[in-house]
């Protein structure tokens, strides 16, 4: 190897940069003093024009900087200054929903995050894959609680369906990035938890009557079942519970 | 107030200018985003309240910075009680931000100069750090790391020779 061609090859490490919101937040805290007192001044002229009130604008300001920043952080990536923020967000969302919403909930925010990881994966941000993989994983942890909730709780077919809507997209979504070359690893609770929910749906559906079309269906999603193909199997049992 | 603005202006110019280099600087040498952005912004800070200071009266602020940078990542390792500057696991380097990286399809080229340059000791990393990726002349380099030219050059001509052996290996 040439010097020219070792110094090449060192001048890669030039790839090696800084977020760029982690550069502009920390040039702001050292010099932008001036422009923080600029809109102290601002907000500080309210309290004084009416003194009483002054209860009232904190909260005010405190409300329009939450609406304000989450709108900005609904665009945010792992690893990106906002995205606690934005999380944070979901987490508020998931508060007001019921028992029964939540399942839906949970696989729709495991969704996203692969839609997060394929957007990271396309743009090329090397630096945001692994927090993105780490998101991914740790959502597809609650998810599988969420599940486990629902295969031990009473049948309720609606919820049924919406699992199976979620976790189809979940699976092609997976796909997708796989062929990008990005291996997210596989969630053996939410395997685990989908197993469970197959199994219980496969008992019901053996006790009831059957036409012989039916249960050839059955017997392929029991097929489907014993190749750990959950998600397939699943959405068979959903089909014959709408004939 | 109107030397004030001038500092600033003057120190966002160079802050603009080094950050990525600073960052680098000190990525390569402890591998971790987290605590390369923790010493950078650190280095920046110290600069700026020194500035401050000796009203701008600093010859080669740049320099100025990498020395800052240089001690604080001593320092870093003197708190963490560790004799070595760089820990030997290149998996760790493959992905300095947790151990998914495995996973990950990184740049394998970027993958293999960071874990080769993670064999070199931390004189020879530095040199080619400042020459070749910040593009520092020299007597810049030299300035840095308090040493005359001459050794400097050496330094740069072992550091490659050792760096193309590694690579070999």
């Amino acid at each position: 190897m040439t010097e020219a061609e070792l110094i090449k090859k060192i001048q890669i490490l030039n790839q090696i940069e800084p977020r760029k919101d982690w550069v502009d937040f920390t040039k702001k805290r050292i010099l932008g003093v001036k422009e923080e007192r600029r809109w102290d001044a601002i907000f500080s002229v309210f309290p004084r024009l009416f003194p009483a009130l002054k209860p009232a604008f904190a909260i005010m300001g405190i409300a329009l900087i939450f609406v304000v920043t989450s709108g900005f952080a609904q665009n945010a990536l792992p690893g990106d200054f906002l995205y606690s923020f934005k999380k944070l967000t979901e987490k508020s969302h998931a508060i007001f929903l019921s028992e029964n919403e939540k399942p839906k909930a949970q696989l729709e925010l495991t969704n996203k995050r692969l839609e997060e990881l394929a957007k990271i994966a396309q743009t090329n941000q090397t630096q945001k894959l692994a927090p993105a993989i780490n998101e991914f994983q740790a959502s597809t942890v609650e998810a599988a609680k969420n599940l486990a909730k629902v295969a031990k709780s009473e049948k309720n077919s609606k919820i049924v369906k919406e699992v199976v809507i979620q976790t189809q997209k979940l699976e092609e979504q997976k796909k997708n990035i796989e062929a990008l070359g990005i291996v997210v690893g596989e969630s053996e609770e939410l395997n685990s938890a989908l197993k469970e929910l197959v199994e219980r749906e496969i008992k019901d559906t053996e006790n009831k009557s059957l036409s012989e079309e039916q249960e050839k269906v059955l017997e392929s999603a029991k097929s489907d079942f014993e190749s750990e193909k959950y998600s397939e199997a699943l959405t068979k049992i959903i089909t014959l519970s709408q004939q | 107030m109107i030397l004030m603005e001038n500092l600033k202006k003057k120190y966002s110019k160079i802050y603009d200018q080094y950050i990525a280099k600073i960052y680098r600087f000190i990525f390569i040498k402890v591998n971790s985003q987290e605590i390369a952005e923790d010493l950078a912004s650190e280095t920046f800070l110290r600069g700026w309240e020194r500035l401050k200071e000796l009203d701008g009266k600093i010859d080669n602020l740049p320099a100025f910075l990498y020395q800052i940078a240089r001690n604080l990542v001593v320092d870093h390792y003197r708190e963490k009680n560790n004799t070595n500057l760089v820990s030997a696991d290149s998996s760790q380097i493959a992905d300095p931000r947790n151990d998914l990286g495995e996973k990950v399809a990184f740049d394998s080229d970027l993958r293999i100069i960071l874990a080769t340059m993670t064999g070199l000791s931390d004189d020879y990393r530095e040199v080619i750090n400042l020459h070749y990726l910040d593009d520092l002349s020299i007597k810049e380099t030299a300035q840095i790391l308090n040493r005359p030219e001459g050794t400097v050059r050496v330094m740069l001509h072992r550091a490659l020779k050792e760096l193309r052996e590694q690579l070999k290996g």
